[in-house]
């Protein structure tokens, strides 16, 4: 499969039509998704009509937009009016979108030609796509493995070939996390860089849709794509978009990057190996390596599973069955309409959900949530002082290469602990970027990750693309 | 924080859920360890933090009604149970 850029060019060039893009696509997911299970519907005549209808225009000397013909796959809990959205969850089974989301929107205006929707954990809860009602998405690098999570099915489609690139949400590593596991790029932006109207919200504080692409420059140009204000977000900001794509600079000299004191002490010898690696080949490249300190990081996994899972049994509160969604007419009266509805959710889900209702409990709120959001903007504020010192932070992504399909199922807090790079990045709303640095002996890729400041992303884009190209 | 023993299965009720034997087992053990786990946070001094409740004003805008006709009949359509431009829910009592 070509890359974002080398379609647009092609298209725009009139060297490849969008229909022969997309057919490629089709024709991929058509042989690979029954053994990956990247994709959990696929729109082949939609997306053929579409591509036509960007040729034919292409054809009248019209100017086509900057995703001019690249077949993307959208996040099952992002809505595309008129098309399924159901998180993967038994709860939205039948849900159709009546509206778009802002980044479809986005997506649609800059030509892109959207082909399916990707499997991922129910309602984005999980690491490693194993608690999707559709059932388990297979690493394409090895499918006894996970392809990790929650955007776990966006990252295997990117990673087999399917389509140059997805676009997942990532509230505590869910994007950058998968995309670690599958060898290829993924970029979550800082919080409030792209509008999460019409993204089925999991924690509010946190959520943010990122990017996973086969290189760093398709990332970088669909991200830009996809920026901006949007007034149907309060969240988003109104600060000017770079064009990412655009701006690389010449080499990486003069560039400061942090490694943050103590992060590679509880790693493993491979991944650690590389991300030293990765560290010594940037030097090579011009950059300066420092020593960072960013004390109160250790406590970011504890805090995400405490504010997050509480912002989600808030917004997880609306699916009763009534409006939309499972609803059993069979129920005796209301209350027990509610219970039978809502106890369709999956494990993970419903753990969470009771989780966060315990930490928000009165007799619990200050010791545990308020703690939580105190402690997390101690962990900001660690990552503030660190960016006057430095440009990017370099860290491994994940702690650990793919690991088996079923593995951990009895340790929760295991899975829980491999978050703790990548949830960082939403602890303190930062712009974070995995990129592929190398295999472990048995040939699954490691992952190495950089963080920048919350409107920043350029610097992370730039360190990355760099980094790919000398590799 | 000690949970006490039916905390799973009062905490699920209270959030509208039910669970079976079997998962407010699983849950009660998984959710005792991992608020053993998060007890960490406490060890932190956060007194130098302010006041976490404080809403940024540029973050508000006003709420409209949306007086699109089409989208608020699909909305309504999407009700399991409707009447007119109601949900219909089961009796309470």
């Amino acid at each position: 499969m070509k890359t974002v850029f080398e379609i647009v060019q092609a298209v725009q060039a009139g060297t490849l039509t969008a229909r022969q893009a997309v057919q490629e696509s089709l024709q991929k997911i058509k042989e690979l998704n029954p053994q990956i299970n990247a994709f959990v519907e696929v729109w082949p005549e939609e997306a053929l009509k579409r591509a036509e209808e960007i040729d034919a225009r292409r054809s009248r000397g019209e100017k086509l937009g900057p995703l001019a013909g690249v077949p993307i796959g959208i996040k099952d809990n992002i809505l595309y009016k008129g098309h399924k959205a159901t998180c993967c969850s038994k709860m939205l089974a039948n849900y159709v979108a009546p509206y778009n989301s802002t980044v479809v929107e986005k997506l649609l205006a800059a030509d892109a030609v959207i082909v399916g929707r990707t499997n991922m954990d129910e309602f984005a809860m999980g690491s490693s796509n194993q608690t999707s009602v559709y059932g388990p998405v297979h690493n394409p690098i090895d499918f006894d493995r996970v392809p990790g999570g929650s955007s776990g099915g966006s990252a295997a489609a990117v990673a087999a070939g399917m389509v140059p690139a997805t676009l997942g949400t990532d509230t505590g590593g869910s994007v950058r996390q998968p995309a670690s596991f599958c060898g290829i790029v993924g970029i979550k932006p800082g919080y409030g860089r792209i509008s999460r109207y019409g993204v089925v919200a999991f924690s509010s504080s946190a959520d943010q849709v990122g990017v996973l692409a086969s290189d760093v420059k398709g990332a970088a140009l669909v991200l830009e794509t996809l920026c901006g204000r949007d007034e149907n977000d309060s969240t988003s900001l109104e600060n000017e978009v770079p064009a990412f794509s655009q701006n690389f600079t010449a080499d990486l000299k003069g560039l400061k990057i942090g490694m943050p004191k103590g992060f590679l002490d509880n790693l493993g010898e491979e991944v650690k190996e590389k991300i030293l690696a990765s560290a010594e080949k940037f030097k090579a490249l011009g950059a300066e390596i420092l020593e960072v300190d960013i004390p109160h990081a250790k406590y970011s996994a504890p805090c995400y599973y405490i504010i997050t899972s509480a912002e989600a049994s808030s917004n997880l509160g609306r699916f009763d069955g009534l409006r939309y969604g499972y609803n059993d007419e069979k129920a005796a009266d209301l209350n027990a309409n509610y219970e039978s509805n809502r106890s369709q959710f999956g494990e993970e889900v419903k753990k969470r959900i009771i989780i966060g209702a315990t930490a928000l409990k009165s007799e619990n709120f200050e010791e545990c949530y308020l703690q939580a959001v105190k402690v997390r903007e101690l962990i900001k504020k660690d990552f503030e002082k660190a960016f006057e010192q430095v440009d990017v932070i370099l860290t491994p992504t994940s702690p650990t290469t793919a690991f088996h399909l079923g593995a951990h199922k009895d340790n929760p807090l295991a899975v829980y602990l491999a978050d703790l790079y990548t949830c960082q990045g939403n602890m303190g709303g930062l712009a974070g970027i995995s990129i592929p640095c190398g295999e472990d002996k048995l040939g699954l890729p490691v992952g190495l990750q950089l963080y920048g400041p919350i409107l920043e992303e350029e610097k992370i884009l730039n360190a990355a693309y760099h980094f790919e190209k000398g590799l | 924080m000690r949970l006490d023993d039916k905390h799973a299965t009062t905490c699920a009720r209270m959030v509208k859920m039910t669970l079976t034997e079997k998962e407010a087992e699983k849950y009660q053990a998984e959710l005792q360890d991992l608020f053993d786990w998060v007890k960490q946070l406490s060890e932190v001094d956060v007194k130098q933090v302010g006041d976490c409740a404080a809403v940024r004003a540029a973050y508000l805008r006003p709420d409209v009604p949306v007086t699109d006709e089409a989208l608020s009949q699909q909305l309504v359509g999407a009700f399991s149970v409707q009447e007119g431009n109601c949900a219909k829910v089961k009796k309470v009592l």
